[in-house]
Order: structure tokens, then C-alpha cells, then sequence
């Protein structure tokens, strides 16, 4: 408990809902980012324990974002938030770094979980 | 799990894999174009840093991970090696090897560690950001997910394989990205292959979440099932020893690994029963019991044969101490600015372990040496009309029952006119001495205290410390000899036994005194009164085979009354390299095989003893030391 988090997606409505429900479970979301290139930039400055991270967002993808982050800090814990049917784009997200990955619509529970085994 | 247990196996495995990449650094640093040295060094560092978290040496495998993540990167292209790196592997190993020995004292890392780590990630990252960029996406780049926790002390190659069938659960989402992670998570477990179906297929909304794999690897099927279902949504996990590996494995189980205090153990045994059967065979011939007679023969011959079995157990190939020069050169040559070409020869020759333990801390001091103070610096070189490249020999030859180790360069030589005007300021030769031959150059640098590093070189702070050598060697039963030819360089020859623990010996009478000699160096023995004596230099010789050899009288020389110092006495010549002497003694009391007991020599006690020994009877005797007397 008490791990930092950084949440990425341009939507609020989903930054909101899964910062709720890590709160709620008692950890910190220490920033919120709307693009790719706003998640690599505030994981350099934040150094969260944890990112989700939407894969569909302007400027800068979260598929890129993962990969510029993992060049980073290859240990960095990336979960990708993906949409049923992005089965290929979760794919390339792993092999791209990502640890652990949930799909909307979202359980807390299911969210959690994730969270867990990536966390470790 | 008690991990206490594995820590001998821990250190000895970890200094082997250290070993390796001390090698395997240097070969790469010749050849930095190579690829085998650094997906050797990949799999070295990544196999040390496994067994360190698995003991729970955190610091240590923290250190072995961020050197690997560098390794890694260069082995994937992402980082193109320069002279730096070099330089930083090596510190990393230095460390790893210094961790590895502080962790099993209950000790971190040194604080140069937490410097070390933050080097490694800084060349890791520099490089990130000016990564190559036409592979970044490709399958290369993927960062590997690192659960070292889970990895297994395992030698690569000899890991067995292990077939495994997984299935995603039928009502988890997106399917085949799960297999993917299962496969990226096992992945850190080992080598990982055929995967089927491919990792291409796994992006079908199609697949039907099945994938198999084989994987070679030292964890146990049960932590293989558990990473597998960490990866979340798994249904099932089958998992089996691959069928064609079977016979590999049983062939592996040929050899075992023993602790070498066990071997000491079981050679300190073996000279106990030399003893006891010496004292049998005594009693035997003493007794008119011919079957008495028959079963100490017997027994003999049973005795010979386990101790040369249990010696040939403990028989190691110098090598394993030769290895480490290559790096010791390097970096001795690059600190004194020297050009350094080392050359090793009968690294397979073959020494008791004990010995060859022994002989390496003074085959480190000869080897600075003659790098500090033998080899010229380049232009001083070439200005001799020399190659700007040093020479440095390093070689090992077998010499009936002792093993020569030879450490020669081609350096200045020793400066015999500095050494012979200190050594007379130093009152340790006559005044009138117009030179000093080898030998007596090398008694004077054996003294302890003579101070040598000003006036050998003038270059470095410490002594040479010829005298621990020469110590180290003695207390071994072995000898040092020395030559040395300005301009062209000095040559130190370290003679040792090929084994410490029994020693084929003769004992002699002196007065009431007995005493033994390793018959190593006894080359004959003569009769005293049917030799010439002649004069050499102002020492009684007696002349044997036209050739004039000194006389020692052991009773002058111990201080023995009661000895015979009239008529015909027997005189074994001691020889070890070039020189002898004939040392004159009251009786001859035959040969004996003797164990050499650890000697202590009480304070004041002249420095003729090597060591001591039990004789057959259960009276002591001390070992008289040929180098010494010759």
C-alpha cells in the first residue's frame, strides 16, 4: 500500500473513475497525464511506482509512450487500459514493455488485481 | 528454506561465473566487435544475479542486474560499446567478486557500489536516448521483465528442459495478449523456445488460448507453474521433462561437486593410515609371523592406492590460477603505463589443490614485479632498441615429483650495483665484493626488511616483498630461484611439491637427534671419507664427480653433541635447481613416507626446518629444508 501512481488517458471521465478506485484502495495517484508525450514527461519527473496507461490518446500513443518510458527505466510498471478488439495493440504493448494489461469496461476488482501482480 | 546450506555453493559457483567474465571481458575488449564474449558475459551476470536473490543478497543482485541491463543493452544493439564501458564492466566485476565474498559475512556492498550502479544506468541511459533508431519496435527492444527472484542457480548448459503446455481461462478478455505475458514472465525463468503457436498468432481475436513452449531452465517445475500463473487468467498449466533430454541428464549426474574441506579431510585421513600402516609394516617385519608379514604387505599396498587416489582427486590444473593474470596484467600495465604482452604456457599441468592455493598470492606479487619495476615503459624501451611491447611469461613445467612455475619478463633486469652497495651499507656482504651471482642476489632480496623498492626502481612505494615470496614457498617445501641479466630481463623459478600432505623422505641420524629430508631433493648419497674435500671459496667441498659440491656438517650446524666426527660417514647431496650441497650426517636410517604437520617455528629457532612430522614409532622429527641448506 501507499504506492505512487500516474494515470494516463485523454479521457477525465476514465482518469477519475481509476484514480477513484486505486484511492479507494489506498494508494496515491501522485499525477494525471493526457497524452503519451505528458506520460513520458511527468514519469521522468515523478517516478511512479505504477502508470496506466490508455492506449489511444492524441499526440503521442500510450504503445510509444511504453516504449520511450521502458528506454528510461526498463524496470518502469506500465498497465495498459485497453478496449475489447485491441488484442494486437496489447500484444505490441507487451513486447513493447508493458507489464500487465485490463480491459473496459472496468471492475475494481479486475483493476485491482492487476495492480497487485504487477506491483508484485 | 534454510539458505545457509547453499552458501559455500553460492560463493564457489558465483567466483566461477566471475571468473568467466573477467575472461570474457578481456577477450571482448580486444574484439569489440565480438558478439559470443558478450552473450557469454550476459549470461554470466545474469545467472549470478539470479543465485544472489535467491539468497537474498539484494545489494549484490541489484548490482549484477543494472551491469546486465548494460550488457543487454549492447547485445541488442541499442548501445554501441566504447572504451568506457570496458572500463566499468571490469569495476563491476571487481565488486561482484569483492560482494559476493562480504555477503556470506552478513555484509553489503561497499560504498563505491552505490557509484558504480549509478554509472551503469547512466551508459544505459545516455545510450536510450541516442538509441538506433531504425530498431526501435522491433522484438529486440523489448524491455525483459525481470523477476530475479525466481531465477535458480543453474550452470547454462547443463539446465534441464522443460515442455510446457499453458491455457488461458475460456472467459478471460484479450486471450492471447495473456499468453503473451504468461510467455514474457516465464521468459526471465530461462531459455525459452518453440513457441507455438507463434507470438505473430497470439494477436488473432481468433486464438483459442492454448500455447506451448519449451523451456531450459534450473527452477523447479513447481516455480515455472507459479510465474506462469502470475501472469493472471490462467486456467491450466502442464508441465514435463522434455523426453530427448533425458539421457543429457543422467550423463550430468557423472560428476558431483564436493566441498573441498571434505577432500582435506579425507587426504589428512589417508596420511594418518600412512602413518599407522608405516608403524605396521615396522611390527610386521619385527615379528616371525609370516601371515603378519603377508596382511601388512597387503595393507601397504591398499594405503599406497588410496592416497593416490584421493591426491589424484585434488589434482587442479594451474590454469585455475593462471586464468587470473590476464586481467591483473591488463590492469597493472594500463595503472604503471606499461605495454604488456603476457604469454602462459602448461596451464594444464597439475598441482594438489593446498599447493596451488598457496603458490598464487606470490605468482601475484612476481607478476607486479615484474611489471612495476622489470618492464621498461615504452619509450624507455624502444630508446634499448627493444619492442615498445613488453614480454611476460608465464609458464608451469612438471619436474619428476615437483611442479616449476616460472615467471619471466623481459624487462631491465635487477640493478645489481644499487643492491650490492646497499646490501654492503647494510652490512650483509663483505666490504670487498666486486659482484653478486644470482643466488646470493636473491638471499639478499629474501631478507625481510631489505629495503629493495628505492633502489630497484625508484618508481613504486612498496617493497617487492621477495621475501614473502620465499616464505610462502619454504613453509611448502619448495624453493625459489632467481636469474637475472641486465638489459634482458629476470626470471624467478618457484619449485613446489606436487602435493603438501605426504612426502616420500629420508631419515637421518645426527647425535641422538633424527631427522628428515624430502627425497625430492635428495639427488644420491655418498660415503664421506672416500671423497676428496677440496676448498670453494672458503667452504669445505667435497668433490663429486670432478665437480667440487659444499659441505654442510649437520652437527656444526645444529649445535648437536655426541655426534661422530671421525671417519666414514654417509653424505646425501641435496640438490634443488642448480645448486647443491652435501650435508654429512651419522646414519642413514632409511626411507619413510611422512605427513607433514602444520610448523609453527617457536621464536629464535634457526630457519633449517620446514616443517614437522610423526615418524612410524610415534616419535616427532622435523623436516629439514633443502633450499635452506644449499
Amino acid at each position: 500500500m501507499g504506492h505512487t501512481v500516474l494515470v494516463c488517458d485523454d479521457a477525465i471521465f476514465m482518469r477519475t473513475m481509476i484514480a477513484d478506485i486505486l484511492a479507494a484502495a489506498g494508494y496515491e495517484v501522485i499525477g494525471e497525464a493526457e497524452t503519451g508525450a505528458q506520460a513520458v514527461q511527468k514519469y521522468r519527473e515523478l517516478k511512479p511506482d505504477l502508470v496506466t496507461m490508455d492506449i489511444v490518446m492524441p499526440d503521442m500513443g500510450g504503445i510509444d509512450a511504453v516504449r520511450e518510458i521502458c528506454k528510461d527505466d526498463p524496470d518502469a510498471k506500465v498497465l495498459m487500459c485497453s478496449a475489447m478488439g485491441q488484442q494486437a495493440l496489447v500484444v505490441e504493448a507487451i513486447q513493447a514493455g508493458a507489464k500487465d494489461f485490463v480491459v473496459k469496461p472496468f471492475q475494481p476488482s479486475r483493476v485491482l488485481e492487476a495492480v497487485q501482480r504487477v506491483l508484485g | 528454506m534454510d539458505l545457509a546450506k547453499y552458501a559455500a555453493l553460492f560463493v564457489s559457483e558465483s567466483r566461477e561465473h566471475l571468473q568467466a567474465c573477467n575472461q570474457l571481458l578481456l577477450a571482448w575488449e580486444r574484439d569489440p566487435e565480438a558478439t559470443a564474449p558478450v552473450d557469454g558475459l550476459f549470461r554470466a551476470v545474469h545467472s549470478l544475479k539470479g543465485m544472489a536473490a535467491t539468497m537474498g543478497f539484494a545489494p549484490l543482485a541489484e548490482l549484477a542486474h543494472r551491469a546486465e541491463n548494460l550488457l543487454d543493452a549492447v547485445r541488442s544493439g541499442r548501445v554501441s560499446v566504447k572504451p568506457e564501458h570496458f572500463e566499468l564492466l571490469f569495476r563491476s566485476v571487481d565488486e561482484l567478486e569483492d560482494g559476493v565474498a562480504r555477503a556470506t559475512t552478513g555484509k553489503g556492498l561497499r560504498a563505491e557500489a552505490a557509484s558504480l550502479v549509478k554509472a551503469l544506468d547512466a551508459a544505459v541511459k545516455k545510450a536510450g536516448k541516442a538509441g538506433v533508431a531504425g530498431k526501435a519496435g522491433g522484438p529486440d527492444e523489448t524491455a525483459k521483465p525481470v523477476t530475479a527472484k525466481a531465477e535458480k542457480p543453474a550452470a547454462k548448459d547443463e539446465r534441464p528442459s522443460l515442455d510446457v503446455k499453458i491455457t488461458v481461462r475460456t472467459d478471460a478478455l484479450l486471450r492471447g495478449a495473456r499468453a503473451l505475458l504468461a510467455l514474457r514472465k516465464v521468459e526471465a525463468l530461462g531459455a525459452v523456445s518453440r513457441v507455438t503457436p507463434q507470438v505473430s498468432e497470439l494477436e488473432r481475436e481468433d486464438f483459442d488460448g492454448k500455447l506451448a513452449f519449451r523451456i531450459r531452465t534450473g527452477a523447479a517445475p513447481s516455480e515455472v507453474d507459479a510465474v506462469i500463473r502470475s501472469a493472471g487468467d490462467i486456467a491450466g498449466v502442464a508441465i514435463d521433462l522434455a523426453s530427448d533430454e533425458a539421457t543429457v541428464d543422467a550423463n550430468a549426474m557423472r560428476q558431483i561437486r564436493i566441498d573441498l574441506s571434505r577432500l582435506d579431510a579425507l587426504m589428512k585421513l589417508a596420511g594418518e593410515l600412512v602413518v599407522a600402516r608405516n608403524r605396521l609394516v615396522e611390527l610386521a617385519r619385527a615379528s616371525t609371523d609370516p601371515e603378519l608379514g603377508q596382511v601388512g604387505e597387503r595393507i601397504s599396498r591398499l594405503v599406497g592406492a588410496v592416497q593416490s587416489e584421493v591426491l589424484e582427486a585434488r589434482l587442479t590444473p594451474v590454469r585455475e590460477v593462471f586464468d587470473r593474470f590476464p586481467r591483473v596484467v591488463r590492469d597493472l600495465a594500463r595503472d604503471l603505463g606499461r605495454q604488456v604482452r603476457l604469454e602462459v604456457e602448461g596451464g594444464d599441468i597439475e598441482l594438489d589443490r593446498a599447493v596451488l592455493d598457496e603458490v598464487a598470492d606470490p605468482l601475484v606479487h612476481l607478476v607486479r614485479n615484474a611489471i612495476d619495476h622489470g618492464i621498461e615503459p615504452p619509450r624507455e624501451r624502444v630508446k634499448a632498441g627493444k619492442t615498445a611491447e613488453g614480454r611476460l611469461r608465464l609458464s608451469a613445467s612438471r619436474e619428476r615429483n615437483s611442479v616449476a612455475i616460472r615467471v619471466a619478463d623481459d624487462g631491465r633486469g635487477i640493478d645489481r650495483a644499487k643492491i650490492l652497495a646497499k646490501a654492503k651499507a647494510d652490512g650483509l656482504v663483505d666490504a670487498t665484493a666486486e659482484s653478486l651471482a644470482d643466488d646470493q642476489l636473491l638471499r639478499i632480496l629474501s631478507r625481510s626488511g631489505f629495503s629493495t623498492a628505492a633502489v630497484v626502481s625508484g618508481v613504486s612505494g612498496r617493497g617487492v616483498g621477495v621475501d614473502v615470496v620465499m616464505t610462502r614457498i619454504r613453509q611448502l617445501g619448495g624453493a625459489v630461484e632467481l636469474v637475472s641479466e641486465p638489459g634482458q630481463g629476470t626470471a624467478f623459478v618457484l619449485r613446489v611439491p606436487l602435493t603438501l600432505a605426504i612426502v616420500r623422505s629420508l631419515l637421518v641420524q645426527v647425535g641422538a637427534e633424527r631427522y628428515v629430508v624430502p627425497l625430492n631433493y635428495v639427488s644420491e648419497t655418498i660415503e664421506f671419507s672416500a671423497t676428496p674435500i677440496t676448498a670453494l671459496g672458503d667452504r669445505e667441498a667435497l668433490v663429486i664427480r670432478e665437480q667440487p659440491v659444499p659441505t654442510v656438517h649437520l652437527h656444526r650446524l645444529l649445535n648437536i653433541a655426541g655426534a661422530t666426527t671421525t671417519g666414514r660417514r654417509p653424505v646425501l647431496v641435496v640438490q634443488v635447481g642448480e645448486r647443491r650441497s652435501a650435508l654429512v650426517v651419522d646414519a642413514l636410517l632409511g626411507q619413510q613416507e611422512i605427513v607433514v604437520e602444520p610448523f609453527d617455528a617457536p621464536r629464535g629457532m634457526p630457519g633449517w626446518f620446514s616443517g614437522a612430522t610423526i615418524l612410524a614409532d610415534g616419535a616427532p622429527a622435523l623436516i629439514l629444508d633443502a633450499a635452506a641448506l644449499v
